[in-house]
């Protein structure tokens, strides 16, 4: 036989070989990693991870993951400028326990005192326990991950956002907090290869904990002039917890009413703001009613609903509408 | 002058509420700037107070343990009472002088003979020592630091929303209401309804400003609950018909008066009157 064809056999042994030990590998980390020996998955074990990394040190696999959540309001919620005025440059301590949350179990969290700049960030949610926790166990050779069916119901958000959980339990919808904030792709959990291609993709929930924009299709008004009165009344169709809503920050709604006469003049305006701290909130398929005293004969009524979130001095257009009686 | 004007301030609030002027005349300093830095917000922790807490539990706990003849822990709680009593010595320079080692000591060397007579006739020389300083600062330590500073609040005017200082605030909550009882005394109640709307948001808005500090749903049902929301509603309701029913109107009237503001003052309004004159230095 040739040296060549020798070399090609080789190869192709060695090639047959590594593709067997990729498909073993694959087979066994995502579907019998019980089958591993505890003793091989040591060799492979960074002791460090089961020790409170910092995110920036999760993010070295989890690169996905850790972007959406540098993205997000959690990764600032010691730093956020709103935060430090609120509290009072952070010497309130009723604000620290979710601030920079020790650990989240579904419980109210004890504040920590390390790594405070992170905020709400990987270990606060993942590490319960001395042990990395999640949706799913995985052997993940770095670190093993425990399975824990909290992550994906509402009351673990609910450990933090204690009043947006009560209400939304009072709505009795199925959408937890997670099917609409953490909103599920199917993707690899890291990114690192060639771990990555060990890794079966799975369901992925969005660590940015998207803020949902309110549109028309969310908050309904019908309106109508009757004798001496403008009333109205609006309805959160959609959205199952309080709109806006908030533990202690101040989100709000404001509806603002212009009335004209025949001649197009303004003759009066008025103004609502619908917010937690006020208990004004709009709450879930609940019609709230409004009254307006008309002292002067009205031809029309602009009204405009705009939203700031608890974060911004800036209000959003949600909508404008016109009624004439 | 300030002391003279918080002297007037605390005789004219004792004449109000009808109590005689007691034995002791009592007078209120703002308490040192060197405190300033062991309570937030220079502070992350009110280590002042927990300075106090520990000479107060080291004190405590020479006299539990006497009693229960863990004299190992007796001697423990001894030296540290003196440790502890020398560090608070030297955080404020301005009150060294009310601080007395010697006094401290001699408690400690007291309290471990072990004898329960002797520690307490020591403790009555150390216990002058923070009795003095206790009658002399306390009331003006605890309104500085325990109570709100509501020059710093600032408070979203409804109209402009903008944020605005919290006294222009209550002013203006105050023109408010009263507006609103002035109108409607002379017949105009389409003038008392606007007033009645603006005091009414004015006052939405103190509640979410309250609301950060008072974050427990019992606090917030005491202040601004179910009895000032039915008293708004009534006032609402009266200015909504045809022909108001005055009786009703003044009924309501005396209800957010009472639920709405009284509750808030007297609790806030004392402490605040005296920072205020601290503060206008």
């Amino acid at each position: 036989m040739k040296l060549s064809t020798r070399l090609l056999n080789l190869l192709t042994a060695i090639g047959c070989f590594a593709i067997a030990g990729v498909s073993i590998a694959y087979f066994l980390i995502n579907e019998k990693f019980e089958w591993i020996p505890e003793s091989a998955l040591e060799l492979v074990r960074e002791k460090e991870l089961v020790e409170r990394p910092d995110a920036k040190r999760c993010s070295e696999c989890h690169k996905d993951i850790y972007e959406a959540w540098k993205d997000s309001r959690h990764s600032i919620s010691w730093t956020s400028k709103t935060f430090i005025e609120a509290s009072e440059n952070r010497t309130k301590e009723k604000c620290l326990a979710c601030h920079i949350p020790e650990s989240v179990t579904g419980e109210k969290p004890s504040p920590r005192l390390d790594r405070r700049d992170e905020g709400i960030y990987c270990v606060s949610c993942h590490f319960v326990n001395g042990k990395m926790n999640g949706p799913y166990d995985l052997v993940a050779p770095p670190h093993p991950t425990h399975r824990n069916p909290d992550y994906v119901n509402s009351k673990f958000c609910g450990s933090c956002h204690q009043k947006t959980f009560k209400e939304w339990k009072e709505t009795g919808v199925d959408d937890t907090c997670q099917n609409c904030h953490m909103p599920r792709t199917k993707s690899r959990l890291t990114q690192k290869l060639p771990l990555s291609l060990l890794h079966k993709k799975k369901w992925v929930g969005n660590h940015k904990f998207l803020h949902g924009d309110i549109t028309e299709k969310d908050i309904l008004i019908e309106a109508e002039f009757k004798e001496r009165f403008f009333n109205f009344s609006l309805l959160n169709k959609t959205v199952p917890h309080g709109v806006p809503t908030a533990d202690n920050g101040d989100p709000r709604l404001y509806l603002y009413i212009t009335f004209l006469n025949a001649a197009e003049e303004q003759i009066d305006q008025a103004k609502w703001i619908l917010a937690p701290q006020q208990e004004t909130a709009l709450p879930f398929n609940k019609k709230m009613e409004f009254r307006y005293r008309l002292f002067d004969p009205v031809a029309q009524a602009n009204i405009v609903l705009k939203y700031q979130p608890a974060w911004s001095k800036e209000k959003d257009m949600v909508w404008e509408k016109t009624f004439r009686p | 002058m300030h002391i003279i004007r918080i002297l007037s301030l605390l005789i004219a609030i004792t004449t109000i509420v009808g109590q005689p002027v007691q034995a002791k005349d009592m007078v209120i300093k703002e308490p040192p700037k060197s405190l300033a830095k062991f309570y937030p917000p220079l502070s992350e922790q009110p280590k002042w107070t927990q300075q106090m807490h520990k000479l107060s539990t080291h004190f405590g706990g020479v006299f539990i343990n006497l009693k229960e003849k863990d004299f190992e822990n007796v001697d423990k709680h001894a030296d540290k009472l003196v440790e502890e009593y020398k560090k608070t010595s030297e955080m404020v320079p301005e009150w060294e002088e009310y601080f007395d080692i010697k006094a401290a000591e001699a408690f400690a060397a007291a309290a471990k003979t072990h004898d329960m007579a002797k520690a307490g006739k020591a403790s009555g020389g150390l216990g002058k020592t923070c009795g003095k300083c206790h009658a002399e600062h306390q009331v003006a330590v605890w309104t500085k630091y325990h109570w709100p500073s509501f020059h710093k609040i600032k408070v979203i005017d409804p109209a402009s929303e903008k944020e605005v200082d919290f006294h222009k605030f209550m002013k203006q909550i105050s023109g408010s209401f009263k507006a609103m009882r002035v109108n409607f005394g002379e017949g105009q109640y389409g003038r008392a309804a606007k007033a009645l709307r603006a005091f009414k948001s004015e006052y939405m808005e103190l509640k979410s400003t309250c609301s950060k500090c008072h974050t427990t749903d019992d606090v917030k049902r005491f202040y601004v609950g179910g009895d000032a929301s039915k008293a708004f509603e009534g006032l609402t309701k009266e200015l909504n018909a045809e022909k108001p029913n005055p009786g009703n109107f003044w009924k309501n009237v005396g209800l957010v008066g009472k639920t709405g503001c009284k509750n808030c003052h007297l609790t806030h309004r004392t402490s605040s009157m005296i920072k205020e004159v601290w503060e206008e230095k």
